[in-house]
């Protein structure tokens, strides 16, 4: 009889084990490593983090780290400021001979990168929107910041692609078939960001770096836009506003301290920190300084065409630029630690104010203020120790100001961002520039080509013509 | 009820603590002795009490003792010999003789994981091997040793490095995704989680193989189940089917056994390239060819390198001997109730390549049975431990395509001092290719594997059980890379990377077993439920500026630490299982499996499924007829099954939307994007066979069609950059299907005194098939996969010839819109087998046997490496003219984007079947009359060779890793050793 009772306790208590496999069992907690979005959103400490990720995400984004991947070098391969020095990197050499594949790995991960730059910037536009734990001041001021990332990557997206899809949600399943949006609606989201960040943001740099976007950041990038729409009279506006902020803006006197971490003359600069590792050089000032050690693992170099652009008197020349003796190449010196830790005394430069004079300068000549145009050159010309253009010849003509304008900025703004390769599209130089030079040079180089991944994986989305 | 995996252990304590006390029956211990028809002793005849696990094994005279009840009934089974069954009764002395068994089948019983069957009466499909086709092979991973052994289980080693994980495929791929393609490993009860570790070193993709650290004399069995039947039981976990490890218990008869091999590995076969003279031969043509006047840049190998030297990289590269050397001691006893056996082994294993790189493994075991008097209680409890050091290279050194493309004549790689020799590499614009050599990665893990049965015979029939398990794996990498590693270029400092991994885990089975005779119908019936928990942990952190290279892993000696990354992770899973299996007079069978499972992995709403199965089979020759009519057919069995089983091996926390830290200070950033609708991989197998026995079942065969279907693939679905990422995890309403037959064959050829000669035989002919994918074209996967095709296909241009004009390759622009891209490929190659399997011999003659096994493998591969040639890397000796089928020598732009799509067009297809002498064993044991007066029961000498000879058309390294064709993965193992018993 014992054993019938064991029987039925065993019975019910397996039973028992049976039935309770309850659901809670599978809740299981969330790992350390992650935080849930809504989480990130319900405080500002963590909210703020998710920025200060887009900040150091710049920094690692290939569109934007200035390695090799980069816009700087990538632009400046296609323009003529930049040459190979090993032309064994087929990649690379696409870009400088203008026979672009779509399967090219460098142009894959510029796009891509850009697009998960845009993805974290909604994601966080998303979560602020939702969250209602933030406060706010707080939260404009991040949506202007956010919205200022956004802006600037499209704006590369536009003037390297063309036609790109406008990502503005984190909604994959949208966005995977998305079609290309047109120029002008590009264009409108890139102003309508940009009059966020330049309502929401303040004047001054909160961290006291200038690695954060303030409302000068979103101006000085106004101004360019506007440029580039030949919008002329808000083109001079807005770069009136940044140069008229001289408490916190001014021209280096030595154009060696130009790219030092926050110089006078940065309005927006990356921190070599963003990569996370010991080393706090810049990308750029290890990708174009000769390597010290074995010159010839060193991957580009200037061409002769920029460097003989200089007057041998330009203190650009001689300053800027530098010459390898057992190469026998010029290269960038703009950045001048190849390879350094401990404190970073450079960082990546994105906007700086000699390019908001240029923009005046262009914008006042082209309304025919050609007083105003030339001494907002001058002010560059007079840095770079060269004779004013107000005192050798101060009846120039529009167009040679014009003219002189364009030689002007290949020479200041060299291997930053890809500068000439815009200049050279915008202005509808480019075929005329390179074609002579490149043999593979065709009318439809001006847009890179949509990357073949895309297309394979995007039905909606077409090759640019030309690929 | 958040900790309510506490109420269960509670409960189950509880209930263990409830059975203990046990009651005694009346008992007598029984001797006797066994013998053959020849009134021979028999030793190691296993003898048993009918229905339970207790036993005993005769000693070397064939007698035994042992303790019995007047109603118990003893079983006498041994290998090759028919079985006996003897009702204690009143006897105390019970002498047998055993008849010589004609049947090959035996009575072999099949671990079926949560119960057991005789191979005559399964209703799945499972396939086993035994301790003694493995025991002695010189491996690291026990899965290899099922390299060309069972129907369906195809096995690719991967990698020439001991303890890299394996690929097991087991009937085909289910999953779309790479990594959703594991079986489930159990051993002893025990799941263990199968994803390779992961790894810094050369291993790299392939990862460490779980599994490494088990010791392969350890094992008694490995038992794959393949069909839904077999499978169903593991719900979720079945799909890509289970492999069922056993190890060694002890049976109670006392005894010592003692081992030792070594030997050496080589690689296995070598490419016939240019030498000097004809590589600059064909360097110089190129310049010729081009009209290109030869600078530093572009022909560095003609003005820069020395032009008379020499080097065979592939002997300096791959041309080493590495050592194995392996011990294994083994001890089992115990009383009449109580069994134990203990082992330890050791293995160690060099490399083939040039540096100084061990891999050691200890490992150690225990394994204790006992029983109650009254044999209601039976207790097991297993428990495997194993160390094992790995060094590796770091990760950055390729030797593998090195040895094949530097250019003969390319500069020394080491300076006279040791260091790498960086400067006449530089000049040439090229780093030295060693870059990293000095790179150590040394990989610690420890291993436990425990676990615990438990059963109580609540009354006749019913059993109560429970299995506990507890496994911890932990593994330690330090990854050192020292300054004079790297180009001084960059300014290297001294660097570490060290990664630990720790996975644990845990689970409890309690399970209800009842089995019940009435009349001619027999019923098993099995309930039990599952709780599970994984738990599973990284650290990895880099670190920075050692001050010197001694201090390299010591990371308090590090100027900073970066890139720490923590990861915990955690699984929990639960299920109820069951089964019902039935038989009609032996003739036939119905077995029902089912189970429920809920997985932590899905988002809430998705995460429970159920899934089970029915077998049923029909032993037609037990009929009257047969039985009567077709003496010949000395068995035959029909049996068919269908079910569905899951898939849940998707990463963990995948369904959440979450940030993480970013490498740069203070920020997070989201890294995935999340989908919280995703839902179990679904899998429908269906099977029918047919098993025959021939001439008193001295010839077997089998035969068995299966259709498996996977559905609601759970993928990392590729995506736009658009949308942020590359891809998400989401279910594709996509099928796959692998159907094929297996064929199985056995055969006692001779067996005449003392010789006795067995075949073997395995083929599978698996077909693998995306059967169906609505919007496939509009879908990214439109250029991976193509509907009615095989996962596994190469899409590829169409070559057409050389151009006439400028001697290049041309492939066919279909679509002649003048660009070649995706839409021009094609060309549609499977790679997937056509079909595989191995012959394996033994023939034994009095102390003397022999096995061998011939691997076999009919499929295509691709060879598209070594015929750049123009391009400044070596290349096949075939290639160094311009002929009908190469190109003319040139290193242009345009013959570089000629090579480019002529390596993916069909003309790089090529036949790489091959025939594979896998694995030779010759043995010797001394005569027993010159041994026992010294006490030793055995003494056997044996040899082994691995990969000894292989016959294939194909041109690359190894068939066995048959694209690209330099890539190699079987290395050529000799080795001889020792055996004694005691």
């Amino acid at each position: 009889m014992k054993n019938k009772k064991y029987i039925q306790g065993l019975g019910i208590i397996l039973v028992l084990l049976l039935l309770t496999s309850c659901q809670e069992w599978l809740e299981i907690e969330e790992p350390d490593h992650k935080l849930v979005s809504s989480e990130v959103f319900d405080t500002e400490e963590t909210a703020k983090a998710a920025m200060q990720g887009i900040y150091n995400q710049l920094y690692q984004a290939s569109f934007s780290a200035g390695w090799l991947g980069s816009t700087t070098v990538l632009a400046g391969l296609s323009a003529d400021n930049l040459e190979l020095i090993n032309t064994n990197t087929l990649d690379l050499l696409q870009f400088q001979q203008h026979n672009l594949q779509p399967d090219n790995p460098y142009n894959e991960t510029l796009w891509g990168s850009a697009y998960n730059m845009i993805y974290m910037v909604n994601s966080l536009l998303g979560g602020l929107q939702k969250s209602t734990k933030i406060s706010v001041e707080t939260a404009q001021r991040l949506e202007g910041e956010a919205k200022f990332v956004r802006a600037f990557t499209y704006f590369y997206l536009r003037n390297l692609y063309g036609e790109v899809p406008l990502v503005l949600t984190t909604d994959y399943e949208f966005n995977a078939t998305i079609e290309v949006s047109s120029i002008t609606a590009i264009e409108e989201q890139i102003l309508a960001d940009l009059a966020v960040a330049t309502s929401q943001l303040g004047d001054i740099y909160l961290t006291g770096e200038r690695t954060q976007i303030n409302a000068y950041t979103a101006k000085a990038l106004l101004a360019r836009v506007h440029l580039y729409l030949e919008n002329w009279e808000l083109a001079e506006q807005y770069s009136a506003e940044v140069i008229a902020a001289s408490g916190t803006y001014s021209l280096s006197t030595d154009l060696n301290e130009v790219f030092l971490a926050n110089s006078q003359e940065a309005i927006w600069q990356l921190s070599p920190l963003g990569a996370g590792t010991m080393t706090t050089h810049t990308n750029e000032g290890s990708v174009f300084i000769i390597n010290p050690f074995l010159p010839s693992l060193s991957y580009v170099k200037l061409s002769e065409g920029l460097v003989n652009s200089m007057e041998a008197q330009d203190l650009r020349k001689s300053n800027w630029i530098g010459y390898h003796e057992d190469l026998g190449v010029y290269h960038a010196y703009k950045y001048k630690i190849q390879n350094a830790t401990g404190e970073a005394a450079e960082y990546s430069m994105v906007l700086r104010l000699a390019e908001q004079y240029l923009i005046r300068a262009e914008a006042r000549t082209r309304q025919n203020n050609l007083t105003g145009g030339i001494a907002d050159l001058d002010h560059i010309k007079a840095r770079a120790g060269l004779p004013l253009l107000s005192v050798s010849n101060p009846g120039i003509s529009q167009e040679a100001l014009l003219e002189e304008l364009f030689i002007e900025r290949r020479k200041e703004l060299f291997t930053e961002w890809g500068h000439r390769w815009l200049d050279l599209k915008r202005t509808d130089r480019a075929q005329g520039v390179l074609a002579p030079m490149s043999p593979n040079w065709e009318a439809t180089d001006e847009k890179y080509p949509i990357p073949a991944e895309e297309l394979l994986s995007n039905p909606n989305l077409y090759q640019n013509p030309g690929y | 009820m958040k900790f309510s995996y506490r109420q269960h252990l509670l409960r189950v304590t509880l209930l263990l603590i409830g059975v203990l006390p046990l009651q005694g029956f009346c008992q007598q211990i029984i001797q006797g002795q066994v013998s053959d028809p020849q009134e021979l002793p028999i030793p190691g005849v296993n003898i048993q009490i009918q229905g339970t696990n207790r036993g005993t094994t005769s000693n070397f005279d064939g007698e035994y003792q042992m303790v019995a009840r007047p109603q118990d009934t003893l079983v006498y089974t041994y290998m090759g010999y028919v079985s006996q069954k003897v009702a204690v009764g009143e006897q105390t002395l019970i002498n047998i003789q055993l008849q010589e068994n004609e049947n090959s089948l035996g009575d072999l019983v099949i671990n079926a994981g949560y119960y057991k069957v005789k191979d005559k009466e399964r209703t799945g499909n499972i396939a086993k091997i035994t301790a003694k086709e493995i025991e002695l092979q010189p491996l690291v991973s026990p899965l290899q040793a099922l390299q060309g052994r069972m129907a369906g289980v195809e096995i690719s080693t991967g990698s020439d490095t001991p303890g890299a994980a394996p690929t097991i495929r087991i009937r085909g791929q289910n999953s779309l995704r790479r990594e959703g393609n594991y079986p489930l490993y159990i051993i002893d009860g025990v799941p263990i989680n199968s994803t390779p570790v992961e790894s810094n070193s050369s291993l790299g993709f392939a990862g460490i193989d779980p599994l490494s650290t088990m010791n392969l004399s350890n094992i008694e069995s490995i038992e794959v189940l393949k069909d839904a039947d077999a499978t169903a039981i593991y719900g979720s976990r079945g799909a890509n089917g289970v492999i069922l490890i056993t190890t060694k218990k002890g049976k109670g008869q006392k005894g010592v056994q003692a081992r030792i091999y070594s030997g050496v590995s080589t690689v296995p076969n070598k490419l016939d390239l240019l030498s000097t003279q004809q590589y600059l031969k064909v360097r110089r043509q190129a310049f010729t060819n081009d009209g290109v006047e030869p600078d530093e840049f572009n022909a560095y190998d003609l003005l820069l390198w020395d032009q008379t030297r020499e080097t065979d990289w592939q002997e300096e590269f791959l041309g080493g001997t590495a050592h194995i050397t392996d011990v294994n001691v083994s001890a089992q006893g115990g009383s009449d109730r109580t069994h134990f056996r203990l082992n330890g082994a050791f293995h160690q294993q060099g490399t083939i390549y040039p540096a100084d790189l061990q891999y050691q493994k200890f490992t150690g075991g225990a394994h204790l049975d006992h029983s109650s008097k009254d044999e209601r209680f039976q207790l097991g409890l297993a428990i495997n431990y194993g160390v094992d050091q790995n060094e590796l290279l770091g990760n950055s050194v390729d030797f593998n395509t090195n040895a094949f493309r530097l250019p003969p004549n390319a500069p020394a790689l080491y300076l006279e001092d040791g260091s790498l020799n960086w400067e006449e590499w530089g000049e040439a614009g090229l780093n030295n290719p060693l870059e990293g050599i000095f790179n150590s990665s040394t990989t610690r893990a420890h291993n436990l594997i425990t676990s615990l049965n438990l059963s109580y015979e609540i009354a006749k029939g019913l059993e109560l059980k429970t299995n506990f398990g507890f496994t911890d794996f932990n593994s330690d990498e330090v990854v050192k890379m020292p300054q004079r590693s790297y180009n001084p270029a960059g300014m290297p400092l001294h660097r570490s990377l060290n990664t630990q991994s720790r996975r644990q885990s845990w689970i409890i089975e309690p399970q209800l077993n009842y089995q019940h005779q009435w009349g001619k119908l027999n019923l098993h019936a099995l309930v039990g439920s599952t709780l599970q928990e994984n738990q599973y942990d990284t650290f990895s952190v880099q670190g920075e500026n050692y001050v010197a290279e001694s201090l390299i892993g010591n990371l308090g000696a590090a100027e900073s630490l970066i890139n720490a990354q923590a990861r915990n992770t955690q699984y929990r899973y639960q299920a109820v299982f069951a089964r019902l299996g039935l038989n009609w007079d032996q003739k036939y069978y119905l077995n029902l499996t089912g189970r429920r499972d809920g997985s932590s992995r899905f988002a809430q709403g998705n995460r429970f499924a159920n899934f089970g199965a029915i077998g049923a089979a029909w032993i037609f020759t037990q009929e009257a007829f047969f039985k009567e009519q077709v003496a010949w057919l000395s068995f035959g069995k029909f049996r068919g099954s269908y079910g569905t089983t899951g898939s849940d091996q998707i990463p963990d926390y995948g369904y959440l939307d979450a940030y993480e830290a970013t490498p740069g200070p203070g920020g997070l950033y989201p890294t995935a994007l999340a989908n919280p609708q995703y839902s179990w991989e679904v899998n429908k197998k269906a099977e029918v066979a047919i098993q025959l026995g021939f001439l008193k079942d001295r010839i077997s065969l089998g035969v068995s069609a299966y259709r498996n279907r996977s559905s609601n693939q759970l993928v990392g679905y590729p995506l736009p950059a658009t949308t942020g990422f590359n891809s998400v995890q989401a279910n594709l309403p996509a099928t796959v299907e692998n159907k094929g037959w297996e064929v199985e064959f056995s055969s006692e050829n001779i067996r005449k005194g003392n010789f006795r000669w067995q075949t073997s035989f395995n083929i599978s002919f698996p077909k693998n098939k995306l059967i169906s994918y609505p919007g496939l074209e509009q879908s990214p996967y439109a250029n991976t996969y193509r509907e009615g095709h095989p996962l596994n296909i190469a899409l590829l241009y169409e070559y057409t010839g050389i151009d006439p004009e400028t001697g290049y390759y041309t492939v066919k622009d279909q679509n002649e819109d003048g660009v070649f891209n995706p839409e021009d490929q094609v060309i549609i190659q499977d790679r997937t087998r056509e079909y595989f399997g191995g012959i394996n011999n033994s023939l034994s003659y009095k102390g003397i046997s022999l096995q061998f096994l011939v691997q076999f493998v009919k499929q295509e591969g691709s060879f598209t490496s070594l015929f750049n040639s123009g391009f400044p890397e070596n290349q096949l000796q075939e290639f160094s003219s311009t002929s009908a089928t190469h190109h003319q020598i040139s290193q242009t732009p345009e013959a570089s984007l000629a090579y480019s799509r002529v390596v993916e067009s069909d003309l790089v297809i090529e036949d790489a079947s091959f025939i594979r002498l896998k694995t030779l064993n010759l043995s010797y044991s001394l005569p027993a009359d010159w041994i026992t007066p010294l006490g030793i029961s055995q003494v056997k000498f044996f040899m082994t060779g691995q990969n000894l000879w292989t016959l294939t058309d194909y041109r690359g390294m190894d068939p066995d890793t048959p694209i690209g064709g330099l890539a190699f993965s079987g290395l050529r193992t000799f080795t001889s050793g020792l055996q004694v018993n005691f």
